[in-house]
């Protein structure tokens, strides 16, 4: 927290009175960094990125024959000021989270649905979707998180050509709607197994440990979410001062 | 020459990138730069802000990016995609025809009969 003070203080003023060891463009790309809230891997590649096109940006003015001092100062002003830069990012970073988020959840449910499949499917001569129900009542949840997943991915990844585009906001309220409905079927399906009676088999624990990990990562998942709320909420509170344009 | 909205043109900036993309590839400060020097100035978007709109191009399928190194740096350079080719074409014909119809009645001149 304290060396996100010092960057602040002297990206403010970059010309003057900055620590010698961290130059403007530095004090520029930390502050920034402290500013910028997602996926680690976007992060350091827009950090990159960003930190290239400054260097190509102050290279051309001194090859244009402005002195570097200067030079820095002005492709630094041109980028704008990280905050408006990390506020034109957060509809980016925050996708690029919930699309993360949401593709770990499908990669991960059948691993977590197939051990309580196992346990929990109705005795064979008891076909049909009614039995299936009875047995797993948490399917309907299951089923709404699969849509609701389903649906975010396409309409943020290659198909908003087609498809209407959802924004930042409805996306992560969609991950808070995948987590909580996947946490009420974990702890659902659970209550209901320890409820049963039915004596412990391997199989159980299986299930259950696999759930009770997914537990601890849904949990994780609402606060991550809820930060990116609680974000969005302090910049709009902040005034459109920041904004682009 | 007289002051431009900077959302007239921020309205178009997907079909901008793309069309300088259509060029070849390019990294994204060069895209930028080139942006803000063939709009002559009109479109005055902090560099920094712009950067995002490739990202978000990117994720739609119409241009892909990938690491290079250039001089000892790493550089991130976008190329069109067929998609954003296609893409490119359709914002043409929509924007060809948008001119069409508000220089008619700005300009006060007949509809061109084929419109």
């Amino acid at each position: 927290m304290a060396g996100n003070r010092v960057t602040r203080a002297a990206a403010s003023s970059p010309a003057a009175s900055s620590p010698a060891a961290l130059s403007p463009l530095d004090a520029y790309l930390g502050e920034l960094a402290s500013l910028l809230q997602g996926p680690r891997r976007r992060r350091t590649r827009i950090l990159a990125e960003l930190g290239d096109g400054l260097h190509q940006a102050i290279g051309d003015r001194v090859a244009a024959g402005v002195p570097r001092a200067a030079a820095e100062t002005e492709a630094i002003a041109d980028f704008g000021t990280p905050q408006a830069v990390a506020d034109a990012f957060t509809g980016e970073l925050a996708t690029a989270y919930a699309r993360r988020t949401i593709a770990l959840y499908i990669a991960t449910g059948p691993l977590v649905g197939i051990w309580w499949l196992l346990l929990l499917q109705p005795h064979p001569w008891r076909a049909g979707l009614v039995a299936l129900l009875v047995a797993i009542p948490v399917l309907p949840l299951v089923a709404i998180a699969i849509l609701a997943a389903a649906t975010t991915l396409a309409t943020t990844g290659r198909l908003i050509r087609w498809l209407p585009e959802a924004g930042p906001r409805r996306v992560v309220a969609a991950v808070l709607a995948v987590a909580g409905l996947v946490l009420a079927a974990d702890i659902t399906v659970i209550a209901i197994y320890t409820g049963s009676g039915i004596p412990w088999r391997p199989l159980a624990m299986i299930a259950v440990a696999a759930s009770l990990v997914r537990i601890v990562g849904s949990l994780i998942t609402v606060r991550h979410a809820a930060s990116f709320v609680r974000f969005r909420r302090r910049r709009a509170r902040s005034g459109r001062r920041t904004d682009i344009g | 020459m007289l002051p431009m909205r900077p959302e007239l043109l921020k309205g178009h900036l997907d079909a901008l990138l793309l069309a300088v993309l259509a060029a070849g590839p390019q990294h994204g400060y060069a895209v930028i730069e080139a942006l803000r020097t063939g709009s002559d100035g009109a479109l005055d978007l902090p560099t920094g802000t712009v950067y995002p709109a490739l990202h978000r191009l990117e994720r739609a399928g119409l241009i892909t990016s990938d690491w290079e190194t250039v001089g000892g740096r790493r550089r991130r350079a976008y190329r069109l995609t067929p998609a954003g080719l296609a893409a490119l074409g359709e914002q043409r014909a929509v924007w060809e025809q948008f001119s069409t119809a508000v220089t008619t009645i700005l300009g006060g001149r007949a509809w061109p009969a084929t419109a």
